[in-house]
């Protein structure tokens, strides 16, 4: 296979695959729920490898309104995420000893896929957590779509969603692999 | 000496209720300050009894080993109203018979009896103040508690004074004196 | 020549008026206001001490069972009376006529209290207190802030729909929470539609004897009777329920009573009932007149409300009632008139478990929109209403005439009732509010995991409202009254009765008897000592054997202001309280033998460490 990347750019490769490995340990995203007699917030944090955060307090009050609880056991895509990351990472570093522009554009390509799935994922679980609600609930609410980024109010709660270092680190690795094939391009 | 005039002999039946009515209101009081007492403890003294915070005030005074002090212990409130009674009954009667000589002697006796009661509350004060309990909790000195005044008294501030009962009997004893003075029949 | 003169006579004064303004007036005021809206928060609810509070706010101690006694502004603590549970420090509980009080119950559970009143407004006599957890009530005299009577009441399970008091104190009136099968029967939970019952009770205080006793029960369907009021002005003689699991769910109610759109209020005529149970038209059931409304209808009618309603309150007037739907964002507005008209024309929408239910349409006079989770409602003297709203944590000032919001306020956190000035009567105070919350979070010092309730007080005297207060509760106040304080007359100091039975009151009389192994000590407690016998060599002690009752009747001799004597027994177990001028028997078994020293627990004078002596009991 033709080596057509510089040294340079087999680096940056490297680093971006460091830094895709690196997400593996923060978080990704993340919403807090305020309310008059909760001033701090409470969090739910994603992470690749799990849920975090006052989850048990959250689901203590969402039975009022009838929505399911959520855990690790409810997302069946979290123990799989570690390793598609870990697999990319690979798949980068290989790309960065190859040295080959079509296998970077390759990568780029899963890459960018991957994230779509991923955003796609959540907002199909935003959606069903918040449309399939229990009508037996004592409280009975508008079915509704939390969402990915923002504010919004549910009763007396006002939630903020927000995407956090993880996700921000995904986007660096974005830009670190499109660097290449700009720094390198055709003269 | 000669006759009381008809002026007089009004002022004295006049001086006569003066006596009488002053039995029924208090002759002498004790008022005692401290600081947890700020509305004060009274002892009010009626010639046939005695009134006021006397059960509260015998039990701070067992501190200091004073002896409980109780109409009981006051033999005098027994006969003291037909004592003041008797001084205006003979106050009337001197007025309907209207003589001076008897009047001047009659005035001398309501003034000594006076002076006997002022100093019979002295003995009592006395008798009080300084036949202490020597096995009371709090030793304090002998004292007399003045008649009239200002006293200390560990922490409590004590005011004596004479009250209305007093201050009757003194006017009815003062209308005896200008009544002695002023009263002679001008015309025999 | 005589105009002129007067002309220029006036047009003098005015430019003398004229100088004067402009050399006097201070043109840097830029306006006059009063010195009471001057006031900072700070000094509106300062009382400096020695000065006293302007009212008395009761709060119920919810499961301490006890009566808190606030004064506000201030928001001080004053006293904790106990009501339905024993208290070791004032030994009630402990005392013979406590014990009998008490009949053994370790707890209760005080929900709601209920100042006694004349005309629909306090009277100051007397305070009712409600027992969810033993199903009771008390009487507090408020002369001297005493438990002076407790009723066990039969058929009745959870008085949380009480206690509420009938505009002349006639009754006050114990609707229940849990429904029951009659007569402490064991019946199915399979049969509960048609063998539970929620019973009501009326119960008759007698002021004369500061006691209770019941007057009648009525029947009424196995739902959960929540809170309730009694009608005034048009609605005098009419008392008002609010419900919930009308559903008649027998588990899980948090979500099985929760599923009707409407439950409903209650509304009895308990004039008519108490006549017809004169006459004669009522069963015995445990020894109580037990009314049914079925057998004899016309005065117990439905009026659908919003789902699940907590709080029914009475308008000052009593010519509407507030049914807060808790978990609806609405409140609703029924009127009188038009439900007894409804009454009257028997405009009924269908019925339940045989009871009419008054249609809807026909009774509301309004829905307003208050906010989330509404709980209960209070009135002013200026015709607002405030309302709790628990999920929002607020608590909401709304027109009565137009039901629009006037203002919110942010208390923290989720308050369950709250209280005006005398703001469930028919002439509310309109200057103070306090909003008894549930959660009090990070709000106070932390005490670790098990937090005081919160209490906000809220000025309500101007157009908005504003939380300028807040004071930490012991747990846990569901209800509270205030009341001014000029109506509260008390006593500090009991009457040297001399009759009083087992009273001694000169220390020559005090006396030890025996009659078997039953020991009675007649004995006195006073600054600084006790007598038990004041012939003995040691009249501080008192000699029993091993095996031997010992009843100490002891008299607090000093009737003097604050002056209150202790009794505590070293290593017996036993503690007690002798108010001035108070009588009162403690016994005790002598079960153990030894040396036990009696001492004042209360601390009375400067010489009460030395206010001992000893209890010596000679083996066997």
């Amino acid at each position: 296979m033709k080596k057509n990347l510089s040294n340079q750019s087999a680096i940056i490769m490297v680093i971006a695959a460091v830094i895709l490995v690196g997400t593996i340990f923060v978080p990704w995203w993340g919403m807090k729920f305020y309310a008059p007699q909760y001033p701090e917030g409470l969090d739910i944090i994603v992470h690749p490898t799990g849920l975090e955060g006052d989850i048990d307090v959250v689901n203590g009050l969402n039975h009022y309104i009838g929505m399911t609880p959520f855990s690790n056991d409810t997302f069946p895509e979290l123990p799989y995420i570690r390793y598609i990351v870990i697999a990319i990472s690979v798949l980068i570093v290989v790309g960065a000893v190859l040295r080959n522009k079509k296998f970077l554009y390759g990568l780029i390509g899963i890459f960018a896929v991957s994230g779509a799935v991923g955003i796609y994922d959540m907002h199909r679980w935003l959606r069903k957590f918040g449309t399939e609600l229990d009508p037996n609930a004592p409280i009975e609410l508008e079915p509704f779509v939390p969402p990915m980024i923002g504010e919004n109010t549910i009763a007396n709660f006002v939630t903020n969603s927000y995407f956090t270092y993880g996700a921000f680190m995904l986007a660096a690795v974005l830009i670190l692999l499109v660097i290449p094939l700009w720094k390198d391009r055709a003269k | 000496m000669g006759q009381i005039n008809i002026k007089g002999v009004i002022w004295l039946f006049i001086s006569g209720i003066c006596f009488v009515v002053s039995i029924f209101f208090p002759w002498w009081a004790l008022r005692l300050v401290a600081p947890q007492y700020k509305e004060g403890l009274y002892i009010w003294v009626y010639p046939y009894k005695m009134d006021g915070e006397i059960d509260i005030i015998n039990s701070l005074n067992h501190y200091i080993g004073m002896k409980e002090f109780s109409e009981a212990s006051f033999p005098e409130l027994d006969y003291l109203p037909y004592i003041i009674g008797g001084i205006a009954f003979i106050t009337i009667i001197i007025a309907l018979i209207r003589n001076r000589t008897a009047l001047m002697i009659w005035t001398g006796v309501v003034l000594v009896l006076a002076m006997l009661g002022v100093y019979d509350i002295y003995r009592w004060l006395r008798t009080f103040g300084t036949n202490l309990d020597p096995s009371a909790p709090i030793n304090i000195d002998p004292f007399i508690p003045p008649i009239v005044g200002t006293n200390q008294l560990a922490n409590f501030e004590t005011f004596s004074f004479f009250s209305y009962g007093a201050v009757l009997c003194t006017i009815a004893i003062i209308i005896l004196l200008i009544v002695l003075w002023k009263g002679k029949e001008r015309h025999v | 020549m005589n105009t002129k003169r007067i002309m220029s006579g006036i047009i003098g004064v005015l430019a003398g008026l004229l100088v004067a303004m402009i050399v006097f007036t201070d043109f840097n005021q830029t306006e006059t206001v009063s010195s009471a809206d001057n006031k900072t928060n700070a000094e509106k609810v300062y009382v400096a001490p020695g000065e006293q509070d302007d009212y008395y706010m009761m709060a119920s101690g919810g499961h301490s069972g006890q009566l808190f006694v606030y004064g506000l502004p201030s928001m001080r603590l004053i006293r904790q009376v106990p009501v339905f549970s024993p208290d070791p420090a004032t030994g009630y509980g402990f005392d013979k006529k406590s014990k009998e009080m008490l009949n053994g119950y370790k707890w209760g559970d005080f929900h709601h209290p209920a100042i006694s009143e004349t005309e629909g407004e306090y009277d100051g006599r007397a305070l009712f207190a409600s027992d969810v957890g033993n199903n009771r009530a008390a009487y507090v005299d408020l002369e001297t802030f005493h438990t002076t009577d407790i009723l066990e009441i039969p058929n009745i399970s959870g008085p949380h729909c009480a206690a509420f008091v009938t505009p002349n104190s006639e009754y006050f009136f114990l609707p229940t929470r849990f429904s029951v099968p009659l007569g402490d029967e064991y019946v199915g939970l399979d049969d509960f539609s048609e063998e539970y019952k929620g019973v009501m009770s009326a119960v008759k205080p007698d002021f004369e004897n500061n006691s209770l006793e019941i007057a009648y029960q009525v029947m009424l369907p196995p739902w959960s009777y929540d809170l309730s009021d009694a009608g005034k002005g048009q609605s005098n003689g009419w008392g008002f329920l609010s419900t919930y699991n009308t559903e008649e769910a027998t588990t899980t109610l948090e979500i099985n009573a929760s599923q009707n759109d409407r439950d409903y209020i209650v509304m009895f005529n308990w004039e008519q009932i108490s006549k017809e149970v004169e006459e004669g038209n009522y069963e015995e059931v445990n020894g109580v007149k037990m009314f049914d409304p079925l057998e004899h209808p016309g005065s117990v009618y439905l009026v659908p409300a919003p789902k699940s309603p907590h709080g029914v309150d009475v308008t000052p007037d009593g010519d509407h009632f507030i049914a807060s739907g808790k978990l609806s964002p609405t409140t609703t507005m029924f009127s009188v008139e038009k439900a007894l008209e409804a009454i009257e024309n028997e405009d009924f929408q269908g019925e339940a478990q045989g009871l009419p239910i008054l249609t809807y349409e026909s009774v509301v006079d309004k829905e307003v929109e208050v906010g989330l989770g509404p709980l209960h409602t209070q009135f002013d003297d200026k015709g607002n209403a405030y309302t709790t709203l628990f999920i929002d944590s607020q608590v909401v000032k709304w027109d009565l005439e137009s039901g629009k919001v006037i203002d919110k306020e942010e208390v923290s956190y989720s308050p369950g009732h709250l209280t005006a000035v005398e703001g469930d009567t028919a002439a509310p105070g309109g200057d103070w509010l306090v909003s008894l919350n549930k959660i009090a979070k990070d709000h106070y010092l932390s005490v670790g995991p098990s937090h005081p309730e919160s209490m906000d007080l809220i000025d309500i005297s101007g157009e908005t409202i504003e939380v300028v207060g807040s004071a930490p509760s012991q747990p846990e106040p569901h209800y509270a009254q205030i009341i001014n304080a000029d109506k509260i007359n008390t006593t500090e100091v009991y009457d040297k009765d001399e009759d009083r039975e087992n009273a001694v009151w000169d220390q020559a009389d005090t006396r030890i008897e025996r009659d078997g192994d039953e020991v009675h000590v007649y004995g006195i407690a006073m600054r600084s000592r006790f007598i038990f016998d004041a012939d003995s060599d040691r009249p501080d002690t008192v000699t029993v054997k091993e095996g031997d009752t010992v009843h100490f009747h002891i008299t607090n001799t000093d009737r003097d202001e604050d002056i209150t004597h202790g009794m505590g027994i070293n290593g017996y177990n036993e503690n007690f309280e002798i108010q001035p001028g108070e009588t009162k028997t403690l016994t005790i078994e002598a079960d153990k033998s030894g040396s036990y020293p009696i001492y004042c627990t209360n601390f009375c004078s400067a010489l009460h460490q030395e206010m001992t002596g000893y209890l010596l009991v000679e083996p066997k």
